[in-house]
């Protein structure tokens, strides 16, 4: 479908790729991080162990969908905390163990 | 100073009388602590059921003889002595230990009736059926969550791992089939890939994110560079899949010609599918400010595209016959509808390049690749046909009056809003002074009205002393 026979290409004005620079304001929202600290929050406040649970599964959600490494590794490492430590509270402390079994 | 008397003694005989209630309730409780320790004859009492059990080789005859042991144990009030009679009759006659059975007693009074040595296999029996069930049902029913995330986070890594090379696959099929020595984007670009240097080492694509990946080309007449985008599903995503099972989306892929600032004359012109038409006119300011929606009353492309353009002429130069016979025809839209959404040409972008030729298409299977190359192929052409393009004199007026009347009232608006910024500033700051005066008077009025106090109080004195005075 060329409409021109001459080689259209021009080596001279060719210029190396530069990634644009995003502004870390217009970042897209990493949603499931964020959820995964809510529900992080929230297993640890009220010792709902499903609540950790969801959350280390937005954590894994969100580092599925991680693009940039430094802005997004702060969020999930704190989600992943909040998880973890809900995680911990309810199957190492002693007298909800107690309960439990 | 009569009255107090009584009332102290009142006083007193109710503290007596409180002091009564508190011990009597007192004994009480010792009352309750006796109850408790009562108990122990009711067992006696209760005790008839296990001689029962223990007699059932005996049936008729042993019910009777425990009738007869209680008159005999409620009179006595000592425990140890019907226990040790037990004892006496069985073979443990003379066991210095009487305490011992009495434990086993307590044990057993808790758990089960039977108090005889005969019971102590059956009460472990029970103990063993009762233990059993419990960690069968129960255990698995309280680890259902743990289970079900467990299994849900294995299925998420191993979807991740499955859908990351698919679409790494992907990406790679189209990189290799336009991409590649001799295919279309070669034999118009002089520079190929991300990679600083031209050569075969250089990466073709970019990748960002598991489902993003991109492809840049430069060194072509007309233009200074083109940015392949492709956004495919999110297959590496678990979540995000199940998601798109209800709401399903395409792999898609965004090429973006950065056109020379002197290579590309008036031109706002966008063709796409109902939907994604609609879509863009609402959102594109250029294709709001300048475009129009044209009709389409003669055969000229197919009923599921919709052209919005500045001029009419303009379109119908764009979709030459050519390119309608090729691709947006009726006959060969059938073909490569499903792969094309969408495209914009504007030298009036809203993003940090102004002059752009934007396609958007949507990618098909890895194994038939080849079935988007005419529409690969419109990139290069529309490139040298915008490039080229050229307006008559008086269209070009046409454009130019439109664009600096546009030009003209963003300008006003800008001007607007700096204005409105610089207004709301100053009724700020005047709020401000005003709240500041407000204060003032108010402390202007306090002062006032002590000095009017002070004023009404030296009145007053004088009378006092007038008044002293006389």
């Amino acid at each position: 479908m060329s409409s021109s026979g001459n080689d259209p290409r021009q080596p001279s004005t060719a210029k190396p790729y530069k990634p644009q620079p995003i502004h870390p304001d217009n970042l897209p929202i990493d949603y499931s991080g964020f959820l995964a600290i809510i529900c992080g929050v929230a297993g640890v406040m009220f010792k709902y162990k499903l609540g950790s649970w969801l959350a280390l599964i937005f954590c894994a959600q969100s580092l599925a969908n991680m693009r940039n490494i430094e802005t997004d590794l702060k969020q999930i490492s704190t989600g992943f905390m909040f998880a973890v430590m809900g995680l911990v509270t309810n199957y190492l402390s002693p007298a909800r163990a107690g309960v439990k079994t | 100073m009569a009255s107090p008397k009584p009332s102290l003694l009142f006083i007193t005989l109710l503290l007596l009388l409180l002091h009564l209630t508190i011990t009597t309730s007192s004994p009480h409780f010792e009352g309750f602590e006796e109850l408790e320790l009562e108990p122990e004859p009711d067992f006696d009492i209760s005790l008839p059921p296990p001689p029962i059990t223990l007699s059932t080789s005996l049936d008729p005859e042993p019910e009777n003889p425990p009738l007869d042991h209680q008159p005999d144990l409620n009179p006595k009030p000592e425990t140890p002595n019907p226990q040790l009679e037990y004892w006496d009759e069985e073979e443990f006659e003379g066991f210095p230990e009487p305490e011992k059975p009495k434990t086993e007693l307590g044990q057993n009074g808790l758990d089960s009736d039977p108090v005889q040595n005969n019971e102590p296999e059956l009460v472990e029996t029970v103990k063993v059926k009762l233990s059993q069930p419990v960690p069968l049902t129960k255990r698995i029913k309280s680890y259902i969550i743990e289970i079900f995330c467990l299994l849900f986070l294995v299925l998420f890594s191993v979807k991740y791992f499955v859908g990351k090379k698919t679409n790494e696959s992907l990406a790679l099929a189209w990189a290799t089939k336009f991409a590649t020595r001799g295919t279309i984007f070669d034999k118009n670009f002089s520079l190929l890939g991300v990679g600083d240097k031209e050569g075969e080492d250089a990466p073709l694509l970019l990748k960002e994110g598991q489902n993003v990946f991109k492809f840049y080309a430069s060194g072509r007449r007309y233009c200074q560079g083109l940015v392949a985008t492709m956004e495919l599903k999110s297959r590496h995503d678990l979540i995000a899949s199940m998601y798109n099972v209800f709401v399903p989306c395409k792999d898609e892929i965004r090429i973006e010609v950065y056109m020379n600032n002197d290579a590309m004359d008036h031109v706002v012109f966008a063709l796409g599918k109902k939907r994604a038409a609609k879509v863009m006119d609402k959102e594109m300011r250029d294709l709001q400010r300048f475009g129009n929606v044209l009709a389409s009353s003669k055969k000229w492309v197919a009923d599921e595209l919709v052209v919005v353009s500045e001029l009419k002429e303009v379109a119908a130069d764009l979709l030459n016959e050519s390119v309608v016979e090729q691709v947006f025809g009726e006959k060969a839209f059938e073909k490569l509808g499903k792969y094309f959404i969408s495209m914009h040409f504007s030298d009036q972008q809203q993003s940090t390049h102004r002059k752009m030729l934007v396609f958007k298409f949507a990618l098909p299977v890895t194994n038939h690749m080849a079935d988007m190359t005419p529409l690969v192929a419109l990139v290069p052409y529309y490139i040298d046909l915008i490039g080229r393009y050229k307006l008559s004199s008086q269209a070009r007026s046409k454009t130019e009056a439109a664009r600096i009347k546009v030009a003209q009232e963003v300008q006003k608006e800008l001007q607007n809003a700096r204005q409105a910024a610089l207004q709301r500033k100053k009724a700020e700051r005047r709020k401000m002074m005003d709240e500041a005066e407000a204060q003032l008077t108010a402390e202007i009025l306090r002062k006032r009205e002590e000095k009017e106090r002070a004023r009404q109080l030296k009145k007053a004195m004088p009378k006092i002393k007038m008044s002293r005075g006389g």
